[in-house]
């Protein structure tokens, strides 16, 4: 019996063959160490990405890459080259969508409710690793659009930290080129940032409600004194610390968080394995944490 | 149950407009639920390949990563043995459902309904196969048949659906309570009833009938669980009834899976995060295949 024979369609990637098995255990060698996962429609970027380390390392094979990444005594600098290639040229403003989203039409509600207990109508919002502050201008405009709807009658302000002295000082200068401004609409690029020959600039109305500092999130002193905060978001960074350390940072998230709290990580970013501080929960199209409430219980269960 | 519902309901075992079992589907699923070593690859080629249309849809679909194949399979001969009978008798299932969907559905745009549901097969099967779930072949079945109820108000209901849906989305609920206020009855309560009448199996019954209501399952609740989780991951991962759905779910907090945990331990530590995380990957070809077969160029 003849059966039909339609040229099957396929996607690009799928004629490219079956990944390799060895790219496959560095996207779980990643996620393992890193907390950082490519879906398998990802896994051709992550393959481009290897390909640029193995070309620097004169590295033929995927498969003599991974012991790069696990045996070899280079290791630990690879792995953190390896996540520089991956997360390279991520900032932008409105960076990730469905995540800013959740934020304004979840969480907002949910913080705006949680604080109506409390007498003070003013938001903290840390942004923990804000590069060159793309995040907290684009947290900036977002919450003063929201000034005439859910944050009536309310303030906020922006903490944004940063490691890198250069990145800081980039923040607070606001300009901008092509490529960070690639996301934003018509609407909020003439509302929110004036054209200057070296780029967009941020406007004085969304600078005025963000503060930059240069914070080592591992600065244990410095750290303690971001008191109060409604929510965090911490985006690729916690990828680059080893577990001990990404500990440390998530206890010092755990205490400056408000009860109602929220974190948020990166995209396709888990804390699975790192702590038990905080509960997944899922937002339309994202994700987010809070600080769970079983500490004490744990705590006595380990006495 | 309120009068005006009792109506709807009366109304909705009628079914006369709602097509009946795909002609396919019933012999094949018969047929491949004989023991293994009866089944001859020629008779299931023969009964997929006596719907053309079918025919063609299973090959393209067997062509998708989704189930795994990488290398090109061009008869269905091929793809039996390529892909093995249980994946066959999958793409067969799924395909079929197609056929379902009514072709004009008003404002509603009825290949959301089997986009999702294929989706929540897919996912169904994973993380059955990830919890050690004892039949992820029923998984998938279960995961792609739980809506079926949907597909009965699209038939039956069009006019009074598209007004719930205009509700869920204006509101962004989940589409079963907006059914309650609308219609007075879910697609859970219309799917059973759809299972009765095509005597589908106790199990697959009671998950068309209650997976949006876990305590109301007497029997077979693990696979109720697995569905309705499933069923959630999917919809708050985008790949819903084509929109938000503006809530906060924990899914360790879920009853599903305090009900499921009994009967595979590994829940207890799953790694949802990165189960979230993989399911990118699902969606962008589950839409892609799926615009395939609806809308060939």
């Amino acid at each position: 019996m003849s059966t039909p024979s339609p040229a099957p369609s396929r996607s690009p990637e799928i004629n490219a063959g079956p990944p390799s098995p060895h790219l496959v255990q560095i996207r779980d060698l990643v996620y393992r160490v890193a907390g950082i996962f490519q879906p398998d429609n990802k896994l051709r970027l992550l393959e481009d990405r290897c390909g640029r380390r193995m070309q620097v390392l004169g590295v033929a094979t995927v498969r003599e890459y991974y012991e790069c990444l696990t045996i070899k005594p280079i290791r630990q600098a690879e792995m953190i080259a390896l996540l520089n290639e991956i997360t390279i040229g991520e900032t932008c403003f409105f960076r990730n969508q469905p995540q800013l989203d959740a934020l304004r039409n979840v969480v907002l509600t949910r913080i705006l409710d949680a604080r109506a207990k409390l007498p003070l109508r003013h938001l903290r919002i840390w942004s923990a690793g804000c590069s060159t502050g793309e995040e907290p201008y684009t947290l900036s405009m977002m919450f003063l659009e929201e000034m005439s709807g859910k944050l009536k009658g309310w303030t906020f302000e922006i903490l944004a930290t940063d490691l890198n002295e250069r990145s800081v000082a980039h923040a607070k200068h606001g300009s901008y080129g092509d490529y960070s401004t690639r996301n934003l609409t018509p609407y909020f690029r003439q509302k929110y940032f004036t054209a200057r020959p070296d780029g967009l600039q941020v406007n004085a109305e969304v600078k005025a409600r963000v503060s930059f500092n240069r914070v080592n999130l591992l600065d244990d002193a410095r750290v303690a004194f971001m008191k109060g905060v409604d929510l965090i978001l911490c985006c690729n960074v916690l990828i680059y610390f080893d577990v001990l350390s990404k500990q440390r940072v998530i206890q010092h998230f755990y205490n400056n968080l408000l009860t109602h709290g929220y974190l948020f990580l990166g995209h396709s970013e888990s804390l699975y394995g790192v702590s038990e501080d905080f509960r997944l929960v899922h937002l339309p199209s994202a994700t987010a944490y809070i600080k769970a409430e079983k500490r004490q219980i744990t705590q006595q269960v380990k006495i | 149950m309120s009068q005006a519902s009792e109506v709807l309901v009366r109304k909705l075992e009628g079914l006369e407009k709602m097509p009946t079992i795909p002609v396919v589907l019933a012999p094949l699923l018969r047929y491949l639920d004989q023991p293994m070593e009866h089944v001859e690859i020629q008779q299931v080629v023969d009964l997929i390949s006596q719907d053309k249309s079918l025919a063609a849809q299973c090959l393209h679909m067997a062509n998708s990563p989704l189930f795994g194949r990488w290398q090109t399979v061009d008869s269905l001969r091929s793809a039996v043995l390529a892909l093995g009978l249980q994946r066959m008798r999958d793409i067969a299932v799924s395909c079929s459902v197609l056929t379902l969907l009514p072709k004009d559905a008003g404002h509603v745009d009825p290949i959301v309904f089997w986009e999702h549901s294929l989706g929540c097969a897919l996912v169904c099967r994973q993380f059955a196969r990830k919890i050690n779930f004892p039949d992820p072949g029923k998984a998938y079945l279960a995961g792609l048949l739980h809506d079926i109820g949907i597909i009965a108000h699209l038939w039956i209901l069009p006019l009074e659906f598209a007004a719930t849906l205009e509700l869920a989305q204006s509101q962004h609920i989940p589409l079963h309570e907006a059914e309650l206020i609308t219609l007075g009855v879910t697609h859970c309560e219309t799917g059973r009833i759809v299972a009765e009448r095509w005597h589908l199996s106790p199990d697959l019954t009671t998950v068309l009938g209650c997976h949006h209501f876990l305590d109301r399952a007497a029997s077979h609740r693990d696979l109720v669980a697995l569905v309705s989780l499933s069923d959630l991951l999917c919809r708050m991962s985008g790949l819903g009834y084509g929109y938000p759905e503006e809530r906060q779910v924990s899914f360790t907090e879920e009853p599903g899976v305090a009900l499921l945990i009994k009967e595979c331990p590994t829940l207890e530590a799953f790694d949802w995060a990165r189960f979230t995380f993989e399911l990118e990957a699902y969606m962008e070809e589950v839409h892609r295949i799926v615009n395939l077969l609806y809308r060939p160029q």
